[in-house]
Parts: structure tokens; sequence; C-alpha cells
């Protein structure tokens, strides 16, 4: 067998089975990394009884390393404690690039830190927005920063992401590369009939119900189009705390026929819900990157969306701030616009737009990239801590050298010659 | 900024600040023009602050400060015995017939009544329940109850909301946080464990009667004072402010020296030290924050 190009470990808190964007993300981006011949293996913490080595489609291998999570999924911040199992992964899947994903992941910037100091390349993706005024969002940023001011390159999500972690984190703009998330197309297909939009037009909301996905802006926008037009009915996807509101809305304006309420909708069922609509509404006051509204344009629905700026071309989206009125006025546009609109010549767009092959080549070019970046010894690197600030540099330091002194502690015991490395299992023949 | 990747003299294609349709001709990935950061915006909702004003300002702190300070007086010579019951009681009603006077003054007729329905309630409930805070920390060392009252009362100065009061008229715009709850809670238990240690029972009616008086209604009072006439309220904060100083004089020379700093930190020097500091302000905003809803949800 051929030996894989460039040796890719992935590292974050947020994997399968736990559900999500990141999760998706790594999933698929490590399928098609393997697909073009490199190897991949994912680290992540234990979820319930789930610990030790797993094997997933494609021969990726995951690491659920046996630390308990200890909030949002997040596993306990010891700083050194993941010192030698990061060591005895590296050393044992012979890997030559770190890649971290997610701000909020303390086992990411752990594991970011340890195989900055024992050499490696590291590359780091941001998924999500943070502000800069409250006490989390500070703590946070200064975490981002101390992380990232050792980085060999960085990705974003988008451009308003790509803006945002420059701030929080001060790294050069010329390091952060933008690649978008991408849909799997072949899953999201548009229904083999249509659903005629001739007497009733269905528009369909799939999102958590929670005040960061403007549940409050639906309570208020749905009604009024329902007295608007006559023939619109609602289908609403997604449990949340927002829930309640929407039901007294549905209870108020008697509405029970007009709006169906879904509950939880599992992923796999997703797109079954979304072949029934022709309009697909998304009203969240902020996005990193909206995957929604793609496996929405995949199935081919047309969107009504809030602050998602970039990511559909201008004749699949309909824009509009994240105020009831504009949201109206942008559905009454969409709904005279939905005539011209051709699912499946949509779907066959998206597959060009948008895909997880893609994102694998950009991604494998950032890592070439890193890989090209001369590797520094501690002293140097010590100066680029120093920056971050007046008391914060100098702490940084310290938890670096510290860092520094264990790995030579580790090597000392138990000698890199002495771990074991793994076989390489061809699973693709 | 990047050299044209085709080499020849094809121009490539504008740059497109999108996330669809892959990488862009021509253009790696980590490109940056001269739109980059151009949507942001510095220090939109910043108030500039004018010295003057917030030396003014700072007066209502200064003003609370000397309230706190004079209430421990009356509990010192209260102590000491240098005070008997008789003219503790007479203080007591003449503050309350004061209060009552401004209230009725400033026409603030919601908080009137409630003052009135307050007093004669807690007087009351007071006059019975003295026995019981008289003998409350029998047991307890003087130590304990002197350390316990002075971190109470410092919680209380801490906590305290200094722009309002939490004893609002009902249907005030913004409901009391926990922060000013607390500190009323600190001020009114220092005031029992202070009650405890006294002779007699009457001597624990008149102090209890007038510390929580003083802690409960002097907030309210001066907020309306404020309210009428900030004049008025200047004057009646130097005013107090000399008084306090002059007993304060009269009982300890270190003190007073402790307290006239107090006093010019609160209001020359820190008022100085905000402005020079705003010159660092920096509050960023952009289209990567949460959108507000420009409506109110109503649960």
């Amino acid at each position: 067998m051929a030996e894989p190009k460039l040796r890719v470990l992935m590292v974050s808190d947020f994997f399968f089975p736990n559900f999500g964007g990141v999760e998706n993300h790594i999933y698929y981006l490590s399928q098609c990394l393997l697909n073009l011949g490199h190897k991949v293996v994912v680290m992540t913490h234990a979820y319930g009884n789930r610990t030790g080595v797993r094997y997933m489609t494609g021969g990726l291998k995951v690491y659920y390393v046996p630390w308990r999570p200890f909030t949002m999924q997040n596993t306990f911040p010891t700083v050194y404690g993941t010192l030698p199992i990061v060591r005895t992964i590296l050393k044992r899947e012979r890997i030559t690039v770190v890649h971290g994903h997610q701000a909020f992941s303390t086992l990411c910037h752990e594991a970011l830190m340890h195989a900055r100091t024992m050499g490696y390349r590291v590359v780091f993706t941001d998924h999500s927005l943070y502000g800069f005024a409250d006490v989390g969002s500070i703590h946070m940023n200064k975490v981002l920063q101390f992380t990232l001011a050792d980085i060999d390159q960085a990705i974003c999500v988008s451009h308003t992401s790509k803006e945002n972690t420059v701030l929080r984190s001060g790294l050069a703009p010329g390091k952060v590369f933008m690649i978008p998330n991408a849909v799997d197309t072949a899953m999201f297909k548009p229904a083999d009939v249509r659903p005629s939009s001739d007497d009733v037009i269905t528009i369909v909301v799939i999102s958590r119900l929670v005040y960061r996905k403007g549940a409050d802006l639906l309570v208020e926008v749905i009604p009024e189009v329902c007295r608007l037009y006559p023939n619109v009915r609602f289908v609403v996807g997604g449990d949340g705390p927002k829930h309640v509101r929407l039901e007294e809305m549905r209870e108020k304006h008697s509405l029970q026929d007009r709006v169906e309420m879904l509950g939880a909708v599992p992923h796999s069922r997703v797109r079954s819900v979304l072949v029934t609509g022709h309009i697909f509404l998304n009203s969240s006051l902020t996005e990193a990157f909206c995957i929604a509204i793609l496996e929405a344009a995949s199935c081919g629905l047309l969107t009504v969306s809030t602050r998602v700026g970039g990511v559909l071309p201008d004749d699949m989206v309909v824009l509009a701030e994240p105020d009831p009125d504009d949201m109206v006025r942008a559905i009454e546009k969409a709904i005279s616009i939905l005539p011209s609109i051709n699912p499946e010549e949509m779907h066959n767009r998206m597959k060009k737009l948008y895909s997880w092959q893609d994102v694998a080549k950009r991604t494998e070019i950032v890592y070439d990239r890193a890989l090209k970046c001369s590797n520094r010894n501690l002293l140097e690197r010590l100066s680029r801590f120093l920056s971050c600030g007046a008391w914060a540099g100098k702490v940084f330091c310290m938890v670096m050298i510290i860092d520094y002194l264990l790995w030579r502690l580790l090597q000392l015991l138990q000698p890199d010659d002495d771990i074991e490395e793994a076989p390489d299992i061809n699973f693709c023949n | 900024m990047d050299k044209n990747l085709a080499g020849d003299s094809t121009p490539r294609p504008k740059w497109r600040k999108v996330a669809y349709g892959g990488m862009q001709i021509g253009y790696n990935d980590n490109y940056t023009d001269e739109t980059f950061l151009g949507e942001m915006v510095m220090n939109a909702n910043v108030v500039r602050r004018d010295l003057l004003k917030v030396m003014k300002d700072s007066v209502s702190i200064s003003q609370y400060l000397c309230i706190v300070a004079l209430v421990v007086l009356v509990w010192v010579h209260t102590l000491e015995s240098s005070l008997d019951e008789n003219s503790l009681l007479l203080l007591d009603l003449s503050l309350l017939a004061l209060g009552f006077l401004v209230l009725l003054l400033t026409e603030e007729k919601m908080l009137l009544l409630r003052y009135i329905a307050n007093v004669s309630f807690f007087t009351t409930g007071l006059y019975v329940l003295a026995p019981v805070y008289q003998t409350l920390t029998r047991s307890i060392s003087s130590d304990s109850i002197w350390a316990v009252t002075v971190s109470l009362l410092l919680l209380h100065l801490f906590l305290h909301d200094y722009s309002g009061s939490t004893i609002r008229a009902p249907g005030a715009l913004k409901s009391p946080s926990l922060t000013s709850c607390i500190s009323v809670n600190a001020s009114v238990v220092a005031s029992v464990f202070v009650a405890s240690r006294l002779p007699s029972r009457r001597h624990v009616f008149a102090v209890m009667l007038f510390s929580l008086q003083v802690f409960l209604f002097a907030p309210p009072v001066t907020y309306c004072i404020k309210k009428f006439s900030f004049g008025l309220h200047l004057l009646f904060s130097f005013g107090l402010i000399g008084l306090t100083l002059y007993s304060v004089y009269a009982l300890h020379i270190l003190f007073f020296v402790l307290f006239l700093v107090i006093v010019v930190v609160v209001n020359v020097v820190c008022p100085y030290w905000l402005i020079r500091m705003q010159e660092y302000k920096f509050e960023i905003s952009g289209p990567w924050d949460e959108a507000k809803l420009c409506f109110d949800i109503t649960d």
C-alpha cells in the first residue's frame, strides 16, 4: 500500500455520537481526506461507555480518550493532564499535522498546545462567532489568543467568521484561510414529484427553538403571513425552550390547521421534511455559517433568511433584516418568485457550488502550507507569547515552559522508541 | 497582494466576498482585500463623559457614605452609653417626621402611602420582637459580633444600588437587582447584631427603629430629593458631609483623617481616573454581533 501523503490528527470535544455542525464537518472532511489517500485519525473524549478505539467508515480511526465531559460536552481543563495520551497517540500513528476544531473545546486547545511543544504542525478551525463584551467571551478570547499565538495556519468557515477570529485573537489575516462548510448533496435530493405550489404553499422551518435562532421572530412573522396569504401553511421542526411561545401563538390566532409542529426531527429525517415544502425560512440572529440553508437549497427549496450574506447566490436566497416587517416583505417576494424556481436545476447548481471534496482539497493546500512553515525552537516561540499581554504573556510563557519540561520528563520515563507504532490497515480494497 | 497565478496577460476575475463556488480562480483562500473589516464599527455606543458632571454625580456616593457613617456613630454612642434611649427615640421620631415631610413636599404619592404603611407595620413588629433581639447573641462573643458587623457593613456599601433605590413605588421601570437586595439584607442583619448588644428592651427598640428607618428609607428619600431639585440635593449632601466630618472629628482624629481621605478619593480622584481611562475604551461591533430584537418579548 502506498505510504499516505499526510497523516492528520483531528482533535475536538465534539464528535459522533454527539450530533451537530462541528461533528458533521469533522466526519465529512475526514472521509474526503481518506479518499484522497491521506491517513486521518480523530481524537475526542469518551461518551458514556464508549471509550477506546473505534473504526468508522473508510477506516477512520477514532480514539475515545477516557476523559469524562464535565459541562456542555467539554472535558475538564487540566492543562497538562492530556499530555501523555496526546504524545502516545501522535507517536503511535506517526502524525504529521494536528488539526483542532472549535474554540469552545478545551481538549482541542490542550492538544494543540502539546502538539506544538513536541514540534508538530498545528492547524486550527474556528466554527463559531463570539462577542467581545461579556465576561465569558473575554476569557475565551484570551485562551484563543494563547492557542493562536503559535499556530501554523488557521481556517474559518465564512468571511464574517474570519473577521471575527482575526479581531479576537490578533492573528495576521494572511494566516487565516476561508474554507466554508459544504453539504452532502447526494443525501439531500429534491423530491421526485414536486408538491404543487398552485393551491398550497408550504414554508418549512427547521431549527432549534432558542432565542439565538430567532424563535421570537417566528412568533411575530407566522401570524402575519398567515393573515396575508390564506394559501400558505407552515411546518415547524425542532424543539427547545421557545416551543411554548410558538404553541401559544398557534392557540391565540387559531392556526392549528395551518401551522404544524413536528417536535425534534432527527437528522436522518430532515430531508423527508424538507421535500414537502417550497420555501425554507431561517430567522437566526447570528450565524457563523448556516448549513441548514445549504441542505434546503440542495433539496430545491427557495430560502428566506436573515444574516447569512455570501452563502448562496442572490437568486437562491432572499435576505431580510431580523425585523418582522422586513421578513414578511421577504416572504412576499419569495412567494412571488416561487413559480420560476426549478428544484432539479437548483440541486444541480448546488452540486457545483458546494462539495466536501472541494473542501478537502482546499484543506490539503492549508496542510501543505503548514508543513512548509519553519520549525522554531522554544526560545523563538516564547517571544510570540510575550506579545499577548502585559501579564498574560508572562503567564503563557510559564505554561509553555512547564509543558516543555513535562514533555522532556515523559521522554525520560518512556523513551520515544518504546512507543509501538500502529500499522496502517488498508480498508479501501 | 498575491501575484497573478496564471502568469499571462488574461486578467483574473474580480475577487468576491462570497463562500460559494469553491476556490476563486487566481486567488488563494487566505486572500485579504481592502474590504476586510470594512463593516466594523468602533465605539458606536460609548458615552463621552465630562469631568464636572461625573464629580457632581459622585456626590450621591459620598452622601450615602456619610449616612452610613452617621448611623455607625449613633451606634457607637449608644453602646458607650453617651446617648440614652429617650433621646434616641426622639431622634427616631424627628427623622420619621422629616422623611414624611420630604415625601409630602416632593409629591411622591405612591411612595408616601407605602412609607406610612411600612413604618406603622414594622414599628409595632419591632416593639413586639425587641425582647427576642435583646437575647439573640448573648452566647456569641463581642469580637465576633464586631467583626461580622463590620464585614456586613462593607458588603452593604459595595453592593448598594447608588443610582436609585431598592424600595421603589410599585410599577417602577427597573425591578431591584439581586445585589441591591443582598445589600439591604446585610444592613438589616448588621443592625440586629449591634442592637442585640444593648442592655434594655427600650434601647433595643430605639436603635433597631433608628437603623431600619435609615437603611430602608434614606435611599428613597434622598432619591426623591435628587429628582425634585439637583441644587437642593447638592446642598443637602454638602451639609451632611460637613456634619459627619464634625462628628467623626469629635470621636477620634484617626477616623476623621480616614474619612476625609475616602471622601476626597470618591469625589475627586476617582472621577479624574475614570476620565483618563476613557481613551482606552475600545468597543467593537460588526456583522458578527447577535442582532438585537426591535420589539419586546412579552411572555
